[in-house]
């Protein structure tokens, strides 16, 4: 049965659409993320979930049991928010307490749960502090904590690590994975940035102008892009525009390959050849260019390169053996695996 | 040279204003308490006369009038039940306009900004028929008050209690109460209130200030409160009666003193407790 269920959910504000038709089941134990850009109707979804918006039409369930019209107090789920949400006026234990309060737990019972669960998120010496006292990253955890510390049915994370810097949003990605593969928790994440959706997500939810685009785990989004928007949303893509030369096959400014991607598009249309940046090597009988910069990135090197036939850049990710000697202005030629390639009609 | 001189101008212009409105607010005040507690005319002051004949005397005779704390009661308790409502009324409102009606909040400021241009009297008149015509015996009470001074010292009290929501996120923190299982009661009892505190205090500060000076109303009213003794009384007295106004003057300010360290001691609280870990 499904933890989390999301079943034709539709919202509107005004005249603008939320969500239209949303479906979406999240299994037991699971964290799906909803990743998308701003106004894609990911953060409407989870308020809906959550309680605080209610739904046009369209049912949420969890475990079955439909709580769409279920007051937002009474649904147990936790959750986490992108601005820092703690209580000031209490301390981090009070804060943690909260929940286990509302729900009539005995002092002593709190007072175990509390100590427990800021043991596992590693804060058990700070109970006696106020927001304040904390760094941001110090007072995600307490919020993640409180939100867990209830033992919700189900976990909901809005862009918990927006606000925080880079070095310690990975550490507490990473922190937040664990605790969730620990406590064996249902989670619904929703975050913007793509590398933390595939760094943490069993599976990704990519959404757009309130429709799912595509949803698939980390590895399928990235490499077999449903549509040209997902593939141009996550990841870096490089563009060409190329000829439909036969099915399953383009050409890149007369450079035949395979690109099963195009499917039975009609010969001798233009389209659009979405490639990964992995998917570009520098070998004989490729595109001519010149490289116009060279990024050391530790296992790999991207090179940037501007095409002669095309004009334009192309970033090639490229391994540090075959780049070790590569200088700007140097001439190179691209070799594109049209493999993974994603083709749209050129406009 | 010549800079340290265009410094010295340059500081000389605010501290020449600072010179003025500190003489400007403190010269009637000493002015006041001179002629409240020194009994000597202004033309025999020498510096003989100076050191002489200063005494209580005009402020215990006030004291001692029958109607002193009978009407300072009624003021206290009416500036009491005036608070009540007005948290009970504009609270929950602001909470509202900010979490739902956002967009409403310039007219909602709007509203509560009339009673600066709507003169008491013209309030007094319009509320007054509305209480004749349908509840007559609750004009008769002195309690009747309250309900004008609710709307008297709304521009203040809506104004605190908005800057107060304003610096928290109202919003986040009743997201994060409700979802964490706490109904709205709790919500406003253990998240949203206790993080007021400041501005909330502020607000009842200010409906207190309000009712106690209130004189208009209640004397078109025909009410025996505070405000209208003291008059009533400096007409009798100009001694006393200056002295109950430095007295009452005294008495708020003493009220934003105890405001000011209760803030004060609210947070070096919280800093001390910093420096334990």
């Amino acid at each position: 049965m499904s933890a989390l269920t999301f079943a034709g959910v539709r919202k509107t504000f005004g005249a603008n659409v939320a969500l239209q038709g949303f479906d979406l089941d999240l299994q037991q134990g699971e964290l799906v993320t909803l990743l998308g850009p701003s106004g894609c109707g990911k953060t409407t979804a989870l308020r809906i979930a959550a309680g605080f918006e209610r739904a046009d039409s369209g049912t949420i369930q969890v475990e079955g049991a439909d709580i769409s019209k279920t007051p937002p107090h009474r649904r147990n789920m936790g959750m986490v928010f992108q601005s820092y949400s703690l209580f000031p006026n209490l301390t981090v234990a009070g804060n943690v307490e909260y929940g286990l309060r509302t729900r009539g737990i005995h002092k002593a019972k709190r007072a175990e749960r509390v100590a427990e669960i800021l043991d596992l998120v590693q804060l058990g010496e700070l109970g006696g502090r106020y927001a304040h006292q904390l760094s941001g990253g110090q007072q995600q955890r307490v919020a993640l904590a409180r939100a867990l510390a209830v033992q919700p049915s189900v976990l909901l994370l809005d862009e918990p690590l927006s606000a925080l810097d880079a070095k310690v949003r990975t550490t507490l990605r990473d922190e937040i994975r664990r605790i969730q593969t620990d406590v064996g928790i249902t989670t619904l994440f929703v975050t913007h940035d793509q590398e933390e959706a595939l760094a943490i997500s069993d599976r990704i939810c990519v959404m757009s102008q309130g429709n799912i685009e595509q949803l698939g785990t980390p590895t399928e989004v990235y490499r077999r892009p449903s549509t040209a928007f997902v593939a141009r949303f996550v990841g870096t893509m490089n563009e060409f525009t190329a000829e439909v030369t036969g099915p399953g096959e383009v050409a890149v400014a007369g450079h035949r390959m395979a690109a099963p991607g195009a499917g039975d598009a009609a010969t001798g249309s233009k389209v659009s050849l979405l490639v990964r940046p992995e998917d570009l090597s520098l070998g004989d009988g490729g595109l001519p260019g010149s490289v116009t910069s060279v990024t050391f990135q530790g296992a790999t090197t991207l090179v940037g390169v501007r095409l002669d036939v095309l004009d334009h850049l192309v970033s090639a990710d490229v391994g540090n053996g075959a780049a070790d000697h590569l200088q700007v202005g140097d001439r190179v030629s691209v070799v594109v695996n049209g493999a993974n390639a994603v083709c749209e009609a050129a406009a | 040279m010549s800079n340290r001189f265009t410094r010295w101008l340059g500081r000389l212009g605010p501290t020449l204003v600072l010179i003025a409105a500190a003489v400007f607010f403190i010269a009637p005040l000493l002015s006041s308490f001179r002629v409240a507690f020194h009994k000597v005319p202004t033309v025999l002051l020498d510096r003989h006369t100076w050191f002489q004949k200063w005494s209580f005397e005009g402020v215990r005779r006030a004291f001692n009038e029958p109607n002193f704390w009978p009407t300072l009661s009624l003021s206290l308790r009416l500036a009491l039940i005036t608070v009540i409502i007005t948290m009970a009324l504009l609270v929950p409102t602001a909470l509202f306009v900010h979490l739902r009606l956002p967009k409403a909040r310039a007219l909602v400021e709007f509203f509560t900004l009339l009673p600066y241009v709507v003169p008491p009297i013209a309030l007094v008149a319009g509320i007054a028929a509305f209480y004749r015509a349908n509840a007559r015996w609750f004009l008769n009470t002195d309690y009747a008050l309250a309900p004008f001074y609710v709307v008297m010292a709304m521009p203040f009290t809506y104004r605190a209690i908005d800057a107060g929501i304003k610096a928290i996120d109202v919003r986040t923190l009743v997201d994060a109460s409700r979802s964490l299982g706490g109904s709205w009661a709790m919500t406003l009892r253990k998240a949203i209130l206790p993080n007021m505190a400041t501005s909330l205090l502020s607000s009842a500060f200010l409906t207190a200030t309000v009712v106690i000076g209130e004189f208009t109303i209640a004397s078109t009213l025909a009410k025996n409160t505070f405000a209208t003794f003291s008059f009533e009384y400096f007409g009798r007295d100009a001694q006393g009666g200056i002295g109950l106004a430095l007295l009452t003057l005294l008495g708020t300010t003493g009220l934003l003193g105890i405001l000011t360290l209760l803030t004060r001691t609210k947070s070096r609280k919280a800093m001390s407790k910093t420096s334990r870990f």
